[in-house]
């Protein structure tokens, strides 16, 4: 991972990527144990194709291609890791990118989403397997409810937390 | 040391340490599909979830 993150770094550095975070499970792990995952998730600003109002992942496959990486469907294969670059699909996940915190793995700068996001952005996905993620985060205590609240509250999510505890029960009241 | 126990030490941990457990992971999911273990499994309904955007 070492090696994978120096890479985005650099791509970062040399502007092929703008801002960056990491989401996902990856992300997650960062507040709580480790669970397997197959990939990477970076949330990435990234530059626009031309004149074009289209972003374009060309450049991130072509850079990376230049530095001996390999692309394996949707995934960008760095060092041993897959890793899936995603735009910010709405505001939410731009906030999410931007108010990311600074953390090191091995030595090694980079950003995580914060707690309060990355259960926002599982609210609003919604998948069983977001639900699982929301419930760990719940019972491991890695949430500020507070802030949270105000995150769902900010991006129109209040609805969906709310059923969210109505089918989990009790314990995930705040 | 109880399960939640557990739990908690390992989310305690450094990042760093987890990521390499994450690693870990990984290898051993690899590992266990390479040796065909999975077979009967990856034969079935793939989960709709594997390809849709991480949360």
């Amino acid at each position: 991972m070492k090696t994978t993150l120096e890479m985005i770094n650099r791509m970062q550095g040399d502007g092929v990527i703008g801002e960056y975070a990491i989401g996902g499970a990856v992300g997650a792990t960062f507040y709580l144990e480790p669970s397997a995952t197959i990939d990477v998730a970076i949330f990435a600003m990234l530059p626009k194709a031309g004149s074009s109002s289209l972003l374009s992942l060309a450049p991130i496959y072509e850079y990376l291609k230049a530095h001996g990486c390999d692309a394996d469907g949707e995934h960008v294969v760095i060092g041993e890791w897959p890793f899936q670059f995603l735009p910010p699909s709405d505001a939410l996940e731009r906030e999410a990118l931007a108010e990311a915190t600074e953390t090191e793995i091995e030595g090694v700068k980079t950003r995580v989403m914060t707690a309060e996001h990355l259960v926002a952005i599982a609210v609003r996905t919604g998948r069983p397997k977001d639900h699982a993620r929301i419930l760990q985060f719940l019972e491991q205590d890695a949430v500020d409810t507070e802030k949270l609240n105000r995150v769902l509250a900010g991006h129109g999510l209040i609805a969906k937390w709310q059923q969210f505890k109505k089918k989990y029960g009790p314990d995930t009241n705040d | 040391m109880t399960r939640q126990e557990r739990r908690k030490r390992l989310a305690g941990l450094s990042f760093s340490e987890k990521i390499k457990i994450l690693e870990k992971l990984r290898r051993r999911s690899l590992a266990i599909a390479a040796s065909g273990l999975r077979r009967r499994r990856a034969g079935g309904v793939r989960n709709a979830d594997e390809n849709s955007r991480p949360a």
